[in-house]
């Protein structure tokens, strides 16, 4: 257990102190915030008044609000696992400088060094995505504030539920990674790639049925949609106190991933959550399965 | 003396190649056992192979009476390491390292805090404990290595290389600590070097060509296997030492005769006393005895 915890403190302390690594992920949720904000927020709310098409007299506050709602569930929805992937360089860094070796000629199990890699990564992140969490939310306070102080617990309980996925799956694919390139490729390709198939750049709902049923296999999509019903739930409840009638408000859900559809069967919200925990309980176990092995066969 | 290491028959090969062939040796405890050969000869494949970071294709490896193959874990806590290259954390600090280190033998509190105290005396590294790994000289690093290496109170010491490219100072240092845990642990030191002299003071060394043992025994037995005497004379001119019909070379203030045996040497020295008058006899050197077995010299940095 010393060992774990000692572990645990030396890979946190190296995230930190290298400065690189630190800036990198904390700069890309917020690069993120500003690219969104700057370029679709107009956009998005010139569709949503494209949609309404004035049948329905709604305040810019609520426009703003659903807008925002979007906006940063999508940031929160892609720092998580983009971060995780930036936070979780460590363990392809100690092979390349030997560090792993010297791990491997100690008595410690490699599932103690497995588990002092994930939580050092998930620490790490965690920190990272609550400060974007925290600016997200000034964002919403600035542009239009319809969330109760629930939604704000099950947010940041999202988050977490998020960065455990995405510090899981960072976990298996950097497993196999042994240079500074190789992970700089894939942290290339998973920032590029994500936010597409997890449904944060653009909704699934606008995709062709065959790819909305591809990517309705994909657990980090039910993530995004958990984090989407969680910031714009108050601006739904807003929008049918002001009269919108409920299938106006079910399309618009709809159009925005808020409601889930796996082969045109509705997924609920409690579904949701177990696909994303199981998941992460199905990653976490295959990680440490794939270290013990390793362990076995060195 | 009991054998510390007992390796048999090993293999490992890389696809087609054949780093390690049927290795067989044994190395007793307490003693300094040098492991020579050039880059690629086999000896860092075998030292991974005994750290338990490399599997082995074939072959038994018994390490203090316990097999490789079945109490691994247990071997690994016997074993202290000093790699190559240094394996700490470049960003952190001497006590960060060491701490971190420390803990993955168990080894945590006032337990690491009188054991660092131990090592910080024994290796001159008090002032250093707070400075950061990467900004230390190359000797200041190295003494933190082996401190990282000596923190299990290892039985048996694995040194890869540990001298090259370290000030003479520095030297001096690694070497009388590893004396002094030998005299007062009995600890085992499996060195390996390109440095002949340092070769030269071990007990038993081991020469490794291409995966293969190409010969063994003491310095002296090696000597005396693999090279012959040499006689240097002194004070002498060079038609005389024409007139012994003997191959010889001119060294410094003299001539160095080669010559089979120190047999064929007295024998030289009794029918020629006139010439001998100011003379030394010495034994080949460990590049000598290198150069006979192996066709090659080692390395290009001898000291």
């Amino acid at each position: 257990m010393s060992a774990v915890k000692m572990l645990l403190k030396r890979n946190i302390k190296l995230f930190f102190k290298d400065k690189a690594m630190f800036f990198t992920s904390l700069i890309t949720p917020v690069i993120l915030l500003v690219l969104y904000a700057t370029f679709l927020s107009d956009v998005y709310t010139d569709a949503f008044h494209a949609s309404l098409a004035g049948a329905i007299e709604v305040s810019e506050s609520l426009i703003s609000g659903c807008v925002g709602g979007q906006l940063i569930s999508s940031i929160l929805a892609v720092s998580c696992v983009t971060v995780a992937f930036c936070s979780n360089m460590l363990m392809v860094q100690d092979k390349a400088t030997g560090a792993a070796k010297d791990f491997k000629t100690s008595p410690v199990k490699p599932s103690a060094l497995a588990v002092s890699y994930y939580f050092a990564t998930l620490a790490s992140t965690l920190i990272i995505c609550f400060v974007a969490t925290g600016i997200c939310l000034l964002y919403i306070a600035s542009v239009g504030w319809y969330m109760s102080a629930l939604d704000v617990i099950l947010l940041f309980i999202d988050v977490i539920l998020l960065v455990l996925f995405g510090t899981a799956l960072s976990s298996i694919i950097n497993f196999f990674l042994s240079t500074q390139g190789q992970i700089s490729a894939v942290g290339t390709i998973v920032s590029s790639a994500y936010g597409f198939i997890c449904g944060a750049y653009m909704p699934i709902s606008q995709f062709g049925t065959g790819l909305q049923r591809v990517i309705s296999f994909l657990p980090g999509t039910y993530g995004t949609s958990i984090i989407r019903n969680c910031t714009m739930r108050g601006v739904f409840e807003e929008m049918k106190n002001v009269g919108f009638p409920s299938e106006v408000v079910e399309k618009i859900r709809d159009s925005v991933d808020c409601n889930l559809y796996f082969f045109g069967n509705k997924v609920g919200l409690p579904v949701m959550y177990l696909i994303l925990g199981g998941t992460v309980a199905l990653l976490i176990g295959i990680y440490i399965a794939m270290n013990v092995v390793r362990g076995k066969k060195a | 003396m009991k054998n510390i290491i007992e390796i048999n028959g090993l293999n490992k090969s890389f696809g087609e190649i054949k780093a390690v062939s049927d290795l067989s040796f044994c190395v007793k405890e307490g003693e300094l056992f040098a492991f020579l050969g050039e880059n690629g000869a086999g000896k860092s494949t075998t030292i991974n192979i005994i750290c338990g970071s490399l599997k082995k294709d074939g072959g038994t490896v018994t390490i203090d009476g316990l097999n490789l193959d079945t109490s691994l874990e247990e071997i690994k806590g016997k074993l202290g390491i000093v790699f190559q290259g240094s394996v700490l954390d470049k960003s952190l600090t001497v006590y960060d390292n060491l701490e971190s280190r420390a803990a993955l033998y168990g080894i945590c509190g006032a337990e690491f805090k009188n054991l660092l105290a131990e090592l910080s005396e024994l290796l001159e590294f008090s002032d250093l404990l707070k400075r950061t790994v990467g900004k230390l000289s190359g000797g200041q690093r190295r003494r933190i290595d082996i401190a990282r290496a000596l923190l299990n109170n290892p039985k048996i010491l694995i040194l890869d290389e540990p001298t090259t490219g370290l000030d003479p100072q520095t030297r001096r240092l690694l070497w009388s600590v590893v004396d002094k845990l030998r005299r007062e642990k009995n600890m085992t030191v499996f060195l390996t070097t390109h440095y002949m002299e340092e070769a030269a003071e071990a007990d038993y060394v081991v020469i490794l060509d291409g995966g293969k043992i190409s010969a063994k025994g003491s310095p002296l037995e090696l000597k005396n296997t693999y090279s012959g005497d040499f006689i240097t004379i002194y004070n002498t001119d060079e038609k005389a030492v024409k007139s012994l019909s003997e191959n010889y070379e001119r060294v410094h203030d003299g001539f160095r005769i080669a010559v089979a045996d120190t047999a064929e040497a007295t024998s030289l020295i009794c029918k020629n006393p006139e010439l001998f008058l100011d003379y030394e006899i010495t034994k080949g050197k460990m590049d000598d005895v290198f150069l006979a077995v192996t066709g090659k010299k080692i390395g290009g940095d001898d000291k």
